[in-house]
């Protein structure tokens, strides 16, 4: 068969579609995508933005009505304070850079990437901000003369986060080199074939 | 743009375009399961694109970028994800064959095109829909050469394969 004769053969299907579609169906289920639309960049960003806002302003309020002089837990609320921002102002960046992609598969994918690595860069800096505050926390605890327990209890809490943020950053790293494959099959002409699906 | 004039152009573009997003929706998934979820998902990217819709380019090929790409990502997703569905059953399908019997040839060409990687596929969909180069190198970004080297791979894999279709193989 040539590939003209192919051509002749799909377009048969533009006389007789191949579905009947169930309008009611439809409607339904995407009403109810849509609800579910938010996405997970969002959700990392104001997770992480709530939580340093959340937290640092508890330290810094109770720190205050107890009149406490405990410097470190000061440096603490104000470091998280400024990861917050840091993240506000990440999420700014993110959502005007998304304009500047062209509209085209490529251009697509290309945003998808340009949002991985950012997702990449997020987590990974999430993580290692949970150095400088288990530092900060331990400090606060050491000059406030705390129980031992409360210091053995934040080490494993500290240890489960490292673990878990490891994880997500990886999941990410994995997710944006699948799409960095997807760019690659599409501008090198010469990588062609077939797949398993 | 207010819900509901989005609403009516979603409306009206799925009543004269959606036989192009169901040979899409055919090439990308394989199982009804799949065909529903991709089928609402381009649904939903070609709802929320609406607005940026500038008529600068034909709605078809607008509707071809969207669906493509979300088409494209949904298959690397689903090349990973296991097969763990529940309540398959509970659900109300939006896409139902149509009785209305096809050439033997066209679930051999989708059979063929299936085989091929998402970008491959893409290509192939929009060569036999008889996009122009320039269309193609617009909807995909990139080059008119580079879519000309592939389309020319893409030719001779396929109508190499055919002879063991006409030969009953």
């Amino acid at each position: 068969m040539e590939f003209d004769d192919m051509k002749k053969v799909w377009d048969t299907q533009n006389n007789e579609p191949l579905y009947v579609l169930n309008e009611s169906a439809l409607h339904n289920r995407v009403q109810v995508k849509k609800r579910k639309a938010g996405h997970i960049t969002n959700i990392s960003e104001l997770l992480a933005i709530v939580a340093n806002i959340g937290g640092g302003g508890f330290i810094l309020a109770t720190t205050l009505s107890k009149e406490s002089s405990n410097v470190y837990l000061y440096l603490l609320a104000a470091w998280m304070f400024v990861t917050a921002i840091y993240c506000v102002v990440g999420r700014i960046r993110r959502i005007r850079s998304n304009t500047k992609f062209d509209r085209s598969i490529l251009g697509d994918i290309d945003q998808a990437i340009a949002t991985a690595s950012y997702q990449v860069r997020l987590s990974g800096l999430l993580r290692w901000n949970i150095v400088p505050i288990s530092v900060l926390i331990f400090l606060g605890l050491w000059s406030g003369e705390k129980s031992i327990w409360i210091a053995i209890g934040l080490v494993v809490f500290f240890a489960v986060t490292w673990y878990a943020t490891g994880w997500e950053h990886n999941y990410y790293k994995s997710r944006r080199n699948e799409v960095q494959q997807l760019r690659n099959l599409l501008v090198n002409s010469d990588t062609g074939g077939t797949i398993t699906t | 743009m207010t819900d509901a004039e989005q609403q009516t152009t979603l409306n009206l573009w799925l009543s004269q375009y959606k036989g192009l997003i169901f040979k899409i929706v055919r090439s990308y998934a394989f199982t009804t399961m799949d065909r529903d979820d991709l089928f609402q998902e381009i649904t939903v990217q070609v709802w929320k694109s609406i607005p940026t819709f500038r008529n600068e380019c034909a709605i078809t090929t607008w509707l071809y970028r969207i669906s493509l790409n979300t088409a494209i990502r949904f298959a690397q997703k689903e090349r990973k994800r296991s097969e763990s569905r529940t309540d398959i059953d509970s659900v109300s399908h939006v896409l139902q064959d149509n009785p209305v019997p096809h050439d033997g040839k066209l679930s051999w060409l989708y059979n063929e095109i299936a085989k091929l990687n998402e970008i491959d596929r893409s290509i192939t969909l929009l060569m036999l829909e008889g996009f122009s180069y320039k269309e193609m190198a617009t909807i995909v970004g990139i080059t008119e050469t580079n879519i000309g080297v592939k389309i020319n791979r893409i030719k001779k894999q396929l109508t190499e394969k055919s002879k063991n279709y006409d030969h009953g193989i």
